[in-house]
């Protein structure tokens, strides 16, 4: 048998800082487990979680998240520490994330980099000045190598990059 | 003549390793079929008493038939599978993990505490290259503060997450996880957590490298200059099985010693690091002293066991009593008797730390052994934080637990444990007791039949609920038979006879079993000897009083023993510790060696008798007991002492019979009021004893007591003081100055003290009535 074990039954935490909507969408993640198994909610929870908090999650959001779910915190930190869809530090408005695994790398993924680090002014992992973008540490595959070299701005796939067509992406970003 | 028929049970299967014909059960793994026919396969994430995660990869084995190497500890085994643990396939994919593990290790061998206990150092020794073709630059990771007992060096971690699943899967407390992903993972903590089991110390020799180690012991010694010694814990009646490792005859560290029936292969953090206790040297005894004129004075052992007879035919046999807590030797406790018996003194008692003494002493009830108690199907704890009065004994509940049992609790607190409560029934000291006579009244209601004598009309009088309801009904099913088990709270309650009688004739009803618990890792032994009296000694007079083994913080009635040696003729102290408190009451004091420092015999809660073997040099003119008594006894001219060593005593203490104990359901009802606040004495899992109470690294932990008052934060505005204040709490007339605390976890009207430390050395366990005042001086 598997069990979770005890956790705080106090859920004030999370009362506070999560949003109606947020609890809502876990909510929904809830129902499609076991409730021993309730561990299986918990991705899509960090996802309205970090949604919620502009886009990255704090250690608090993290406790709230948890005791939420009612699992162990550090369950919570181990996955938003895994996915490098989630971000546990501060990011700015848009997230732009460059694939430099073998098939983009082999089509040129390098290059891509250094030209949006030097058109933004930042380096991998950081954000500009102006909080508006923040270039994405690192991004495994997202099985998009037909269109290689990609990237992923805000959740949407960009392929067959050039350097003018990240000219014209990043352009129209605010 | 042998059996010669190829006979195999039907649920084991054949199978051959290194050309061994083997016997495995179907379902179990290669490594566990190796490690009973003592073939070696070097494994670091594997562990017996752990869930397999297969992770560091060490353990490849060559599988006939199999593709590629597969790892021994999560390969079922099959019947005709040939395993091959030293082809050149199989030692081919062990060096080359080995490679891998070791580019990230650190080569700090040298300053590094496992040095030389290290299974990595081992294997790599077997398996490792002896030049690293690896040149770019290592992990590094950096250190967090886990507290005062485990150091941490996680640039060392070779991940094979032993600790993260010890603390998921024993401990229940899910503090440590792997944090970040691939060659970036680290074991650490949740952010601002730490790691507070009361079993922490485990991962400390789960851990394969030298990530995790002993702090106090940290850069103590090297394991080959120690020396093993088996002893037994005498911090709980669980009676763990330890070896103290030793060097120059001092204790340096304590480690499990294996026991399935016992301790199985971990042992509590307060077993591990109460030895830290023998360091703190302050209030050790180291000769005979005696008070004269005010005045503390040296004296030898021939003029102070002169003072002490001419004291003892003084005084006839009934004006003399003797105290003595439960972490001693049987052998000392048969000495004891045998001196008193012929000092023709009835009046000795080691029921210090009880509160009630309407019945006669006797063995604790134990119906379910130990180890059967994890296959318990429903549990229900009565008056007791199990977790920190036998914390091996709250593991096997909590591996019930697991395997799907009920547990559901009565008390004073809601203790949070490890394991979910189906009830937590939770009131003050008088509340809770009521609460399980409301289930007496609902289980007799149900099943008709109702306890005996003046028992029946106070169960009557109960107010029952749907939850009591519910749990009575549970209870009353067929084939459930639950297992009552009666805690530390419960020994010590001032109505502890009603709730053990109540108790017992819940079982009968239910058909269910019941374990009492008792605080003490001795005190069966204690009882054996015959160390107990009809009735509360305390209350009579008595012109000499000893003490033996004994402080007043492992009193209940603190007030009330103070009072009895400061109106006596004379008292003497036979102790390892004497602080103030008990200096400043007595007239001679004899430095008698505690338990790692005698050899003797215990008997566990559990009716267990075991050896513990001498492992510390006593410091200064210390004696041990069994020597001492034996020359009193000679001194005094009594016959029957003639004693050569140790073994001529535990010759009789051997032959001790334990009888089966009476529970006298026909008891008295002792209904208790209280005007204000209901005082609850808690026991600290760190104020058991001498040791405890001395070792600083327990003091410094998460888990240690202080110096507080907590209420319910409800009863604040009744009382009149906020949360921080330093307040007073008085018992008849008497001052205990402490700080204010507030928790939800205790019910209305109860003030909770917490005993065994100094601040509350001016209150007795047995007197409910407190109220809570402002500052008195």
């Amino acid at each position: 048998m598997y069990q979770v074990n005890p956790q705080s039954k106090d859920k004030a935490l999370a009362m506070n800082l999560l949003t109606d909507a947020t609890r809502d969408h876990i909510d929904h993640w809830l129902t499609k487990y076991p409730h021993d198994q309730r561990r299986s909610a918990l991705i899509g929870a960090l996802h309205a979680a970090q949604d919620q908090n502009g886009g990255w999650l704090s250690e608090e959001i993290m406790k709230a998240v948890a005791e939420y779910l009612e699992i162990p915190p550090v369950w919570v930190y181990e996955a938003a520490n895994f996915y490098s869809m989630f971000f546990t530090q501060p990011v700015g408005k848009n997230k732009i994330a460059i694939c430099t695994n073998i098939s983009c790398m082999l089509r040129g993924a390098d290059k891509v980099v250094k030209y949006a680090e030097a058109k933004l002014g930042i380096k991998l992992g950081e954000t500009t000045a102006d909080g508006q973008v923040t270039l994405v540490k690192e991004e495994e595959c997202v099985a998009a190598c037909t269109g290689a070299p990609m990237m992923i701005i805000n959740g949407h796939y960009h392929e067959n990059l050039t350097e003018a067509k990240i000219d014209e992406l990043l352009g129209g970003l605010s | 003549m042998t059996d010669t028929t190829n006979k195999v049970a039907d649920n084991t299967v054949s199978i051959e390793i290194d050309g061994r014909a083997v016997q495995a059960e179907k379902g179990s793994m290669i490594i566990e079929a190796a490690d009973r026919e003592g073939i070696k396969i070097p494994r670091f994430c594997y562990h017996k008493k752990l869930s397999i995660a297969a992770n560091c990869r060490m353990c490849m084995v060559d599988v006939e038939k199999a593709p590629k190497p597969m790892p021994a500890c999560a390969t079922p085994v099959m019947d005709g599978m040939k395993v091959y643990t030293q082809s050149k396939r199989a030692t081919d994919a062990q060096r080359n993990v080995m490679e891998f593990l070791l580019i990230n290790h650190p080569l700090d061998c040298p300053i590094c505490d496992q040095g030389g206990e290290c299974e990595l150092q081992d294997v790599s020794m077997g398996y490792g290259r002896d030049v690293s073709r690896y040149v770019d630059s290592k992990r590094v990771v950096k250190d967090e503060n886990l507290g005062s007992l485990i150091a941490t060096d996680m640039t060392r971690c070779i991940l094979c997450t032993r600790c993260v699943r010890f603390l998921n899967e024993v401990a229940g407390t899910d503090e440590l996880g792997g944090i970040g992903r691939g060659d970036k993972t680290n074991i650490s903590t949740a952010v601002g957590n730490s790691v507070q089991s009361e079993m922490s110390g485990n991962i400390i020799d789960l851990c394969p490298v030298g990530a995790l180690t002993n702090k106090p012991f940290r850069y103590k010694a090297r394991a080959w200059e120690l020396m093993a010694t088996s002893a037994v814990s005498m911090h709980d009646g669980i009676g763990s099985n330890l070896y103290y490792h030793t060097r120059n005859g001092e204790i340096l560290r304590t480690v499990p010693q294996d026991n399935d029936e016992v301790n199985e292969a971990w042992i509590s953090d307060r077993d591990r690091y109460a030895i830290h206790g023998f360091k703190n040297t302050k209030n050790r005894l180291l000769y005979p002293m005696i008070k004269e004129n005010g005045q503390w004075n040296e004296l030898s052992w021939e003029d102070a066991l002169a003072t002490l007879v001419k004291q003892f035919k003084k005084f006839d046999g009934e004006e003399i009593a003797l105290f003595t807590s439960n972490y001693a030797s049987t052998e000392e406790y048969y000495l004891l008797k045998q001196l008193f018996d012929n000092l023709g003194s009835h009046d000795c008692e080691h029921r210090i730390n009880i509160t009630d003494f309407s019945e006669h002493d006797r063995l604790p009830r134990v119906d379910v052994k130990l180890a059967q108690v994890a296959k318990q199907k429903k549990v229900v704890i009565v008056g007791g934080n199990i977790r920190h009065e036998q914390p091996i004994l709250n593991h096997k509940i909590r591996q019930a637990w697991l395997n799907g049992a009920e547990v559901s609790s009565f008390g004073p607190k809601s203790y949070g444990a490890n394991y979910n409560l189906l009830h937590d029934f939770v009131g003050n000291q008088i509340n809770w007791v009521k609460q399980l006579g409301s289930l007496a009244k609902s289980v007799a209601e149900i099943s008709k039949q109702y306890p005996s004598g003046s028992l029946a009309d106070w169960v009557k009088s109960q107010k029952t609920d749907e939850d009591i309801n519910h749990l009575a009904k549970q209870l009353l099913k067929d084939g459930v038979n639950a297992l009552f088990i009666v805690g530390q709270v419960s020994e010590a309650h001032p109505q502890a006879n009603m709730i053990k009688a109540l108790t017992a004739w819940l079982a009968q009803v239910t058909a269910g079993q019941v374990n009492e618990l008792i605080a003490g890792s001795n005190t069966s032994g204690a009882f054996l000897a015959g160390l107990h009296s009809p009735g509360d000694i305390k209350q009579k007079s008595h012109s000499l009083n000893i003490i033996y083994q004994a402080e007043i913080q492992d009193f209940a009635d603190q007030a009330a023993i103070k009072n009895a040696l400061t109106n006596s003729d004379f008292s003497v102290a036979f102790n390892a510790y004497c602080d103030e408190s008990l200096l400043s009451r007595v007239d001679l004091v004899f430095p008698i060696a505690l338990l790692p420092e005698i050899t003797g015999s215990l008997v566990s809660n559990y009716g267990e008798r075991q050896v513990s073997m001498v492992a510390q040099k006593a410091p200064g003119l210390t004696k041990p007991g069994w020597r001492v008594l034996r020359v009193l006894g000679n001194l005094l001219g009594h016959s029957g002492f003639e004693y050569e060593d140790i073994n001529d005593v535990m010759a009789k203490t051997v032959k001790f019979q334990s009888q089966d104990p009476v529970i006298n359901q026909d008891c008295q009802v002792n209904d208790v009021e209280v005007k204000g606040l209901a005082l609850f004495a808690n026991h600290g899992i760190y104020d058991t004893d001498p040791l405890c109470r001395r070792s600083e690294p327990l003091q410094t932990s998460a888990l240690a007591t202080s110096d507080t008052v907590f209420v319910n934060p409800k009863d604040l505005i009744s009382i009149g003081f906020n949360e921080g204040d330093l307040v007073t709490v008085e018992q008849e007339g008497r001052y205990a100055e402490l700080t204010l605390a507030v928790t939800s976890s205790i019910a209305e009207g109860t003030a909770m003290v917490n005993m065994g430390r100094t601040s509350a050395l001016n209150l007795n366990a047995s007197e409910l009535n407190v109220g809570i005042i402002g500052v008195q001086s």
